[in-house]
């Protein structure tokens, strides 16, 4: 699959209304936003139920931690490899070792998400 | 057997050695006196006897001296006066000349006797200074309690000829612990063993009363403790309590298997338990004082995560989704709004930028998420000189220790960016068994004074209060080097 293929997503966030706002911008530019979940638990349960195309996880998930469940994500759905694109209000460069050791396909800060950049990540990482 | 039985057995070896001595004196004294006595009229080398008596008043006392003098005389006239004349000392001028030589040796031994006691109190006391001195010495430049106490219980076994001796400490539950010892006999107490020690030993009424207590003898003494010393053979025992804080920390014991310790023994132990108790005043208080700096620092650092998480969570999530939203509304609106729109959401983005990196001022967050190796390669991607990583743990460690390490390099890093001149910075850091290693070297200008820099003072608040260590090498045109050593409890 290419990345203009994408089209099922599921967010996980735990700031509601960066979920409402999100959701509007992504699904305008064709990406339907399948499911939400705010907690590392939630988000397996829906990954496992709803087969996504693509996952964006915030980084900080309470006490919870995105970089975890993106590991957990892929090793129980391999094709979510490089499928998994993180979010987070800190900048990519807060977190750049962490991000470059983890399997998703990169980094999108979340003032500046939207479907294009989560297409591009995700094709730029066959 | 008695004290009293001791003492004679003692005095008795006094004496047999000094008549042992007066003899092959007397009889060394007694050849000259025959190799002389054909020119020379024998009465007339009575004082040379006097070699032969003051060594015995000297080493073995006033009293087998004036036993030699007296022998000395009567073998003089025994061998050397006419037999005829077997009554010589009944003579008048012989009579004075004996009563002559008696008196001086008996008053010259006595002064000899005496200046010996003087001279072996002076050495005594001398040795006793000199110990304190040392253990003094060794509080003054605040060596762990533990040292202390090993140096103590050396000194006193050594000064009251003890056969062991231990310091011990009360604990709560009414045990004690022991803390050092000296002395090698199995009635030694292990270091750290425990035991239960209770009146009436010498060591128990020292703990329980915070008073000096003394024991000889422990034929009906009950318990494990009196047991043991009853089978090695312990005659005597003393102990002194050590009063830290106004209360009973613990007690000193000394411990002798041959003859009872002298009655002084008590009070000389005295000297050094004071000693004892400014060591474990100082120990308490410099702890206390490391606490404080721990405590403090932990809450400086918890309020820092806190406040970073706040802004996070509230201005930055809120100003994020603000952007996005204004994204949002800019593809909907006509062409001439939309230019303003986007000059709006820049400013947003750049209020954004700000505010990060005021929160990353405030709380390293990839500290917290990822440990030392991101978070150092954060602060050398950020740096404005090179920075060479040499990370060779990828272990996460304590977070104070963590926090202390990152702050260690962050502030390095900056000062040489604004004052060393420095081409590179280089870092290294080792997580060793008992402790994590840091170096931080640049090759800039040097003369950093830790004694004034604000950001050095703080590090090595930050790194003693671990208890670890800090070093500033930095002298003038040479570069500077930072070498912490942060104790890791494993």
């Amino acid at each position: 699959m290419i990345g203009g293929m994408l089209r099922r997503c599921l967010i996980v966030d735990d700031n509601e209304r960066f979920l409402a706002v999100a959701r509007t911008s992504l699904e305008r530019d064709g990406l339907e936003v399948v499911g939400t979940a705010s907690t590392v638990a939630d988000a397996l349960d829906k990954a496992d139920r709803l087969r996504p195309d693509v996952v964006l996880v915030d980084v900080a998930l309470g006490a919870e931690s995105g970089f975890d469940l993106t590991r957990q994500l892929v090793e129980r759905h391999p094709d979510l490899r490089a499928r998994v694109v993180l979010i987070s209000t800190r900048r990519e460069e807060d977190y750049a070792d962490l991000i470059a050791l983890s399997p998703a396909a990169g980094f999108v800060w979340k003032a500046q998400l939207s479907a294009g950049a989560v297409r591009e990540l995700v094709a730029g990482r066959p | 057997m008695t004290t009293a039985g001791l003492a004679l057995r003692v005095g008795a070896g006094r004496w047999l050695g000094g008549l042992l001595a007066g003899a092959v004196g007397v009889a060394a004294v007694t050849t000259v006196v025959a190799l002389l006595e054909p020119s020379l009229p024998a009465l007339g080398l009575l004082p040379l006897y006097l070699l032969a008596v003051l060594p015995v008043a000297v080493r073995w006392g006033a009293g087998p001296a004036a036993v030699v003098s007296v022998a000395s005389t009567v073998l003089l006239g025994y061998l050397f006066l006419p037999s005829s004349r077997r009554l010589w000392f009944a003579e008048v001028d012989n009579a004075a000349a004996t009563g002559v030589f008696l008196v001086t040796a008996v008053v010259v031994g006595n002064l000899a006797a005496r200046l010996r006691r003087a001279a072996e109190h002076s050495a005594r006391l001398s040795a006793e200074q000199a110990a304190l001195r040392r253990v003094a010495t060794q509080v003054a430049r605040e060596a762990p309690p533990e040292e202390v106490f090993a140096t103590v219980v050396g000194e006193i076994g050594r000064l009251l000829g003890a056969d062991s001796a231990a310091i011990v400490r009360l604990d709560p539950d009414g045990l004690s612990t022991v803390i050092a010892q000296d002395g090698d006999g199995p009635e030694r107490l292990p270091v750290g063993s425990r035991w239960s020690i209770e009146p009436p030993l010498a060591l128990g009424v020292a703990l329980r009363t915070g008073e000096p207590a003394r024991r000889d003898g422990y034929e009906e003494v009950p318990g494990e403790f009196a047991e043991l010393l009853r089978q090695v053979g312990v005659r005597s025992s003393v102990a002194i309590p050590v009063v830290a804080g106004g209360r009973t920390w613990g007690a000193l014991g000394a411990q002798r298997r041959g003859t009872a310790f002298p009655a002084d023994a008590e009070q000389r132990i005295a000297e050094f338990t004071e000693i004892v108790a400014i060591a474990i005043a100082n120990a308490e208080s410099r702890t206390q004082l490391a606490a404080s700096r721990a405590r403090i620092i932990a809450a400086t650092d918890a309020t820092r995560r806190r406040l970073e998480r706040d802004l996070h969570d509230g201005a930055q999530q809120r100003l994020v989704s603000l952007a996005l939203e204004l994204r949002q509304v800019e593809s909907a609106v006509p062409a001439q709004v939309r230019a303003d729109l986007d000059r709006m959401a820049g400013d947003l983005t750049e209020a954004l930028d700000e505010l990060r990196e005021l929160s990353r001022g405030i709380h390293p967050v990839v500290l917290s998420e990822g440990g030392l190796g991101p978070a150092l390669r954060a602060i050398a991607r950020r740096a404005q000189v090179p920075v060479e990583l040499d990370v060779r743990t990828a272990e996460r460690f304590p977070e104070p220790v963590e926090v202390a390490a990152y702050y260690v390099v962050s502030e390095a890093v900056t000062n040489t960016t604004k004052h060393g001149g420095a081409s590179y910075v280089e870092v290294t850091l080792d997580a060793g068994a008992n402790a994590l290693a840091l170096r931080v070297r640049d090759d800039g200008a040097g003369g950093a004074d830790p004694a004034r820099g604000s950001g050095l003072t703080g590090l090595r608040d930050r790194v003693e209060a671990l208890g670890g260590s800090i070093h500033v090498t930095s002298p003038a045109g040479a570069g500077t080097t930072i070498e912490v050593s942060l104790p890791l409890a494993r």
